[in-house]
């Protein structure tokens, strides 16, 4: 691509690769990943080119307007769906299938629970599967029902909580499972404003507590600036990366405080620029 | 006290419609019996009679019974593994659902001769007539069931880790449980007719066989006394079916009516 002196703004210098880091910092590469879907009119290319790397222990925040191809990338990530170009490698392999240090949250907990399963068998179940030894397993899911607030309900079937506290037990199931990676596909998006605010927080704990690497995939802006050390945009489909910059917050976060913080309203101001320009098809320079 | 009203509420609730039925049976037969038709009492000492105190117990009703728990149980095993092959692969399901719905059409009572031919005459044939009525609600069922599992539930068996036959057994058999399960039920009636129909031919014991030689005979309160004891093996049925499917669902149950509540 040509370099273009007019133009000096920094997402459209960056053309359409997002931060990439040295081998020994990157846990997770993404490198020229394509999707092409068949279709019946035709091939329909989800997501065009996207390059960027996540750092061993960083949170993550993915934006974009929707339909911009955020599960998709997801999935792909999650080896749940082959790439049509390019590939992803965690931990320098690349991936083919779901790896083992891998967890997905989703975004439908009420369909990703077993419904047959109490809320302890449930988050047991992935470990029981690899083998874990019982007492490990108890010492693990014990664990995990704590770190989310949830020891107490061991012995529910997860349709008897509300809708947050299944979510919890979504993450519990996750970080039970030990990932060195912890992907998280609109976890929020079908809770209510206050849970949504607590589960938030939650995050961020669990994050610092166990240093798991986070990618938090989301169509709210807000939320994106508040939770992550990063906010990747993605353009509208076919998606490339719009812009991708850290979040300069101070590591303590609270809802109070950090969503007044005059740096948050700029970040927040940014990030919801780049993303109206994506909705209305404005794509960086060489995609 | 208020146990005690519970429970004569619910033996109330068994035991009113039963209770009346008898009374007007007896008030008809009352007036001058009719020969097709025996009265309460008199049905009561031939029931005893024929199925308690002779032989029957053990040379017919418990023969049948065994036919009938081991056709039920190879249908449901066959049934529930075949609906798992073909559920779980696309190509197979839209080869084998044609073929499928025309064998579940066919009434399982005409192929009694060519079984009877095929496989000789005996507890063979009668369990294959048996299996070949009882299998089909079963065998669709559960490839409905296992087609119509939840993609999110199979994506997090997938990113998880679950995978082959731990995925049949964590997630498959338990999330299509609810079909299959409707499917059983149909399955047991279907079965108790079977069992009656395949001993009509070409045997000598067996509940079904016992009926027709006493209509023959012109035995007729022995005859209905038979048909009680089919009515009474139906219940029995649909109790131990209630019982098992109460603790197999529990948590389907559970769930809807969270969802009707909602």
């Amino acid at each position: 691509m040509q370099p273009d002196p007019e133009d000096a703004s920094p997402a459209a210098t960056s053309g359409p690769a997002g931060a990439t880091l040295p081998d020994e910092e990157a846990l997770l590469r993404v490198r020229g990943l394509q999707k092409i879907y068949p279709a019946d009119a035709g091939p329909v290319e989800a997501i065009r080119d996207l390059t960027f790397d996540l750092g061993r222990g960083e949170l993550t925040c993915l934006v974009g307007p929707s339909g911009s191809g955020k599960t998709t990338l997801l999935k792909c990530i999650a080896g749940l769906m082959s790439t049509s170009d390019g590939d992803v490698a965690l931990g320098g392999k690349t991936i083919t299938g779901p790896p083992k240090n891998m967890a997905v949250v989703f975004q439908e907990y009420g369909r990703s629970l077993f419904p047959w399963l109490r809320v302890g068998a449930n988050v047991e179940l992935p470990l029981k599967n690899a083998g874990t030894p019982r007492a490990r397993r108890k010492e693990l899911v014990d664990e995990a029902l704590e770190a989310v607030g949830l020891e107490h309900v061991h012995k529910s079937y997860p349709w008897q909580l509300s809708g947050g506290m299944q979510q919890r037990v979504a993450i519990a199931r996750a970080i039970a499972y030990q990932p060195e990676v912890l992907l998280m596909d609109e976890p929020f998006a079908a809770v209510d404003a206050q849970t949504r605010a607590d589960l938030e927080d939650l995050i961020r704990s669990v994050w610092k507590k166990l240093g798991v690497t986070i990618l938090f995939v989301t169509h709210d802006i807000d939320e994106s600036v508040y939770l992550g050390q990063r906010v990747i945009m993605l353009s509208s489909s076919p998606t490339v990366i719009q812009d991708d910059i850290a979040i300069d917050l101070p590591a303590e976060r609270t809802q109070l405080e950090t969503r007044s913080d005059p740096r948050f309203t700029e970040l927040r101001h940014h990030v919801y620029e780049q993303i109206q320009q994506a909705k209305q098809g404005f794509r960086p320079r060489g995609a | 006290m208020s146990i005690a009203r519970r429970l004569l509420s619910t033996a109330l609730a068994l035991f009113a419609l039963p209770v009346l039925l008898l009374a007007v049976w007896w008030g008809y037969t009352l007036g001058g019996s009719s020969f097709f038709v025996p009265e309460p009492v008199q049905l009561a000492d031939t029931f005893v009679n024929t199925w308690i105190t002779g032989e029957r117990l053990t040379e017919d009703v418990l023969p049948s019974l065994q036919r009938l728990v081991l056709g039920l149980f190879l249908a449901i095993v066959l049934g529930v593994l075949l609906g798992l092959l073909v559920g779980l692969n696309k190509t197979a399901r839209s080869l084998t659902e044609p073929v499928f719905e025309f064998f579940r059409a066919l009434p399982p009572p005409v192929l009694i001769p060519v079984l009877m031919l095929t496989i000789g005459v005996g507890t063979e044939m009668q369990v294959a007539v048996i299996v070949s009525g009882c299998l089909w609600p079963v065998l669709l069922n559960t490839i409905e069931g296992v087609r119509g599992v939840d993609p999110v539930q199979s994506e997090t068996s997938r990113a998880y880790g679950i995978t082959g036959f731990s995925r049949i057994r964590h997630q498959l058999l338990p999330g299509a449980a609810p079909p299959i399960m409707a499917g059983v039920r149909q399955t047991l009636s279907i079965g108790l007719i079977l069992m009656v129909i395949s001993e009509m031919f070409a045997t000598s014991s067996g509940l079904g066989f016992t009926i027709v030689q006493f209509q023959r005979s012109f035995a007729i309160p022995e005859m209905w006394s038979g048909i009680v004891v089919l009515g009474m093996i139906g219940v029995a049925l649909s109790f131990i079916f209630q019982f098992v499917e109460r603790r197999v669902l529990r948590w389907y149950h559970g769930l809807k009516e969270v969802e009707n509540a909602a």
